[in-house]
């Protein structure tokens, strides 16, 4: 019984993710045409293409394998598989101790299939893409989790019931540490998160594997019709699973306590609240991001997470460590 | 008790493959494919009876092993405990699965009625290692082994890579046996019997200087046979030139049972009571570190897909001897118990998801007849299903959650990050370097198709349901890993750390 409601609960979160990401998409195009004092389309716009791209024929390239055409279902369906695993304003729905390990499997998995189905598209343009996206894979991954796993690691000290899971972050956060160093390297983990999230989701500097103007979309080029389709709601997915992560690390209060709401109508406003969260990290990480930066080299863009953001990220995370030591209270 | 059944079927079937080859192709083929099924099913019923009742003794000759009115075994004993029992399993399971292989992949080649002797014959020696109590007996399956896959290694005799492959590994094969030939031999003198538990009693009471001696000499002979690194080189030519059906059992089992099995039976059910487990444990931590480094490390920079592989199975022999090392030099402890229980676990799926890759590779090599990786970009457009398997071995061996590779690596790092943080590290950096060389070629079989490609097709039935056979097996495994893990493998483990349950299944029962 209790499967049944936890699948039906679940079923209802990749509703409800899917409508809100797709809703934020819009917002997202309305805000940044804002800012360079255009109109900017409607606010469902992204509502608007992807029916019409469901709508639309899908062209296979003479040179594509089967796994062109399975690539974006398994991406989708990784980022469904995800959403068990996201935070949401209350504990993930499938959370267990270790499950942020399946989390950001599951995230680099994402960005493994795309480059899978891109190579498998035959087309140079999309195998460029697919270089780009692994190298920026395999850079951005590590500063991430090094402060991923030190903030879970610290937070474990104060004991949680599941540790290393995705639910920690409501027992007890960085912040109630309150210690300077904690709070000095809660910050610079916060940047190196707001970071990560702006090339998790590919914008501003970190526009490297699309890159529309100069290799034409990567790894998506060949894609059209539904299975552009299905890639296009998987990012809007990722985008914000990727924001609801930064949320929960950063800022996972809740507002039901003050509201003094309980069962069901708690976890409504707490996904509301949630909801609201990240879309202002989304604000911040995105809209401005990508309104204000230009895209980086793929050397740049890898050579600033080797070496300015692990770099920070250690350091954030040697904060972190040092500060149980009680040097300085 | 169908115990032996588990050598007399395969070797009735080895000796009467002449006779039955007189009747032709279908016969041959027919014959071997039965013989092994049958010991397959033999091997489950002997599974299953030892995983519910615990060690099981057999004495060839005689009631008991005991000598009339002595107290010391006379006679040659099979012991079978849950490793032994389980091992068996899994070589005639890949056995019997790569057998069905050839009979399509080996069609075009001459002298099958021997090719299906050697092959029954590699297998009853793999099993003789698996199930036998007695060090010379051991020694003598062991032998079988090793000269079936030299024969297998050079089958091929008019190519001249198959003869050179060959040749180096008889050599270096023959001075590895000789090795532990030497070490048996300087047991028996000391300790005057040739009986595994019995040893294990006598060394336990009194540890001579010799007895180290002769264990080096073992340690030394095995670590030749697993491939480790300092002497891994024959592994990475003979991998690439046998038959891949047989590449898929050298580098499936061979190297395991002939290596990593019978140094971890030494050590735990013969030595482990009267020598310091620690340093040999340590000793073969760092041959462990080595290997999954140079494995690894080696394999990122290959063209050719076999030789890819064979350094693969470098780097996971790594894997397997950490988790023994730290099991010995954690002796008794959880972490050991845990590392032991992973080094078990990670030959099983190792043997499954390594049997898979090369049976892939050998559908590549029969269907386009090139194996350099830079030929073969977008096999993927013409021959799916094959690249699909490989998807599934690739990301198993990578250790990716759903395939079984997963929880076998996952107990070997968390134990090795419990018992030193450093050896962690180093098991993290090989699984990285193996990571980098199979999304090569994961990437090579996914690109653009290229002119030799175009016009490839898939393998017949009798090799995709093999493939596919081995698929279903990760996929189950991968899906039910910690049940697996807790009822199967780490009983396992402690069955083998309990060396005092192995020496009174001989003295105090039967």
């Amino acid at each position: 019984m209790n499967l049944i409601y936890a699948t039906l609960g679940f079923i209802g979160v990749y509703v409800y993710v899917s409508l809100v990401s797709l809703l934020w998409e819009g917002m997202d195009r309305k805000l940044v045409a804002r800012m360079q004092r255009r109109m900017g389309p409607p606010l469902l716009q992204p509502f608007y293409d992807f029916l019409k791209l469901v709508g639309k024929e899908s062209i296979i390239p003479r040179d594509a394998s089967r796994f062109f055409e399975l690539a974006p279902v398994l991406t989708l369906a990784t980022s469904i598989a995800l959403l068990a695993y996201t935070p949401l304003g209350f504990e993930p729905i499938f959370g267990t101790k270790g499950d942020v390990i399946v989390f950001v499997y599951l995230i680099t998995l994402m960005g493994f299939f795309r480059a899978l189905g891109a190579i498998s598209s035959g087309s140079p343009y999309a195998q460029i893409g697919a270089q780009r996206e692994m190298v920026l894979i395999a850079s951005k991954e590590v500063p991430m989790m090094l402060a991923l796993f030190a903030v879970l690691w610290r937070l474990n000290g104060l004991g949680v019931s599941r540790p290393f899971g995705m639910g920690t972050f409501y027992e007890h956060n960085v912040w109630e540490l309150g210690t300077p160093l904690s709070v000095i390297g809660t910050l610079i983990l916060l940047f190196v998160f707001l970071l990560w999230l702006s090339s998790e989701i590919e914008v501003g500097y970190f526009d490297v594997p699309e890159a529309e103007t100069e290799l034409a979309e990567g790894p998506m080029v060949e894609y059209s019709g539904r299975h552009l389709a299905l890639f296009e709601l998987a990012s809007a997915i990722k985008i914000f699973v990727s924001a609801s992560l930064v949320v929960a690390v950063f800022f996972p209060w809740g507002v039901s306590g003050y509201l003094g709401l309980t069962g069901v109508t708690a976890l409504v406003a707490e996904l509301l609240f949630h909801t609201l969260k990240v879309f202002a990290v989304l604000f911040a990480g995105m809209s401005l991001f990508r309104a204000i930066t230009g895209r980086l080299r793929i050397n740049q863009a890898v050579s600033t997470f080797w070496t300015r953001l692990f770099p920070a990220a250690i350091v954030g995370a040697l904060l972190l460590v040092i500060d149980t030591l009680g040097v300085v209270a | 008790m169908m115990l032996p059944y588990l050598i007399v079927v395969p070797l009735l079937g080895a000796f009467a493959m002449p006779i039955i080859g007189l009747l032709g192709e279908k016969a041959r083929e027919a014959w071997a494919v039965v013989v092994t099924a049958v010991t397959l099913g033999v091997a489950v019923e002997v599974f299953n009876t030892v995983w519910r009742g615990g060690i099981l003794l057999y004495t060839l000759g005689g009631k008991g092993p005991l000598g009339n009115g002595v107290s010391f075994p006379v006679r040659i004993v099979w012991e079978v405990d849950l490793v032994s029992a389980l091992f068996a399993l899994m070589v005639t399971f890949v056995a019997f699965v790569a057998v069905l292989y050839s009979t399509e992949y080996m069609r075009h080649d001459t002298g099958l009625e021997k090719y299906y002797t050697l092959v029954i014959l590699l297998e009853v020696g793999m099993l003789g290692i698996a199930i036998t109590g007695d060090l010379f007996n051991f020694y003598v399956f062991l032998e079988i082994m090793s000269i079936a896959s030299y024969a297998l290694v050079a089958f091929r005799n008019d190519t001249w890579e198959g003869i050179e492959a060959g040749i180096k590994y008889m050599f270096v094969g023959s001075l590895a046996s000789s090795f532990v030939l030497l070490g048996i031999v300087l047991l028996y003198g000391e300790y005057g019997t040739l009986t595994m538990a019995y040893i294990a009693k006598m060394v336990a009471e009194n540890p001579t200087f010799t007895a180290k001696v002769a264990l080096g000499f073992l340690i030394g002979g095995l670590l030749f046979k697993s491939g480790a690194v300092p002497v891994h080189m024959w592994l990475a030519d003979a991998h690439p030139a046998a038959p891949s059906s047989i590449s898929a059992m050298l580098s499936g089992l061979v190297i395991k049972i002939g290596g990593t099995y019978a140094l971890a039976r030494l050590a735990f059910s013969v030595f482990s009571l009267g020598i310091n487990v620690r340093t040999m444990g340590w000793v073969i931590v760092l041959f462990a570190c080595a290997t999954l480094i140079a494995g690894n490390a080696m394999a990122v920079v290959q063209t050719d897909m076999k030789r890819l592989f064979a350094f693969s199975s470098v780097g996971q022999i790594g894997y397997i001897l950490l988790g023994t090392g730290i099991g010995l030099a954690a002796y008794g402890s959880d972490v050991g118990n845990l590392a032991l229980a992973g080094a078990i676990y990670h030959t099983v799926n190792h043997a499954i998801i390594k049997a898979l890759l090369f049976l892939v590779a050998g559908a590549v090599i029969h269907q386009i007849g090139t194996r350099n990786l830079n030929e073969l970009s977008g096999i993927a457009k013409r021959m799916p299903v094959t690249s699909f398997a490989f998807l599934v071995g690739a990301a198993a061996i990578i250790g990716l959650p759903p395939m079984n590779g997963f929880a076998s690596k996952w107990l070997i790092y968390e134990s090795s990050a419990l018992f030193n943080p450093l050896v962690a590290v180093i098991a993290v950096i090989g699984t990285a370097f193996s990571f980098a060389a199979y999304i090569r070629v994961l990437f090579t079989f996914f690109g653009r198709p290229s002119e030799r490609v175009l016009t490839a097709r898939e393998p017949g039935k009798a090799m995709l349901v093999p493939m596919l056979l081995l698929v279903v097996a990760i996929i189950i495994m991968g899906l039910f890993p910690w049940y697996i893990g807790d009822r199967i493998m780490v009983p396992a483990a402690k069955t083998l750390e309990n060396t005092g349950a192995y020496i009174l299944a001989l003295t105090g029962g039967a």
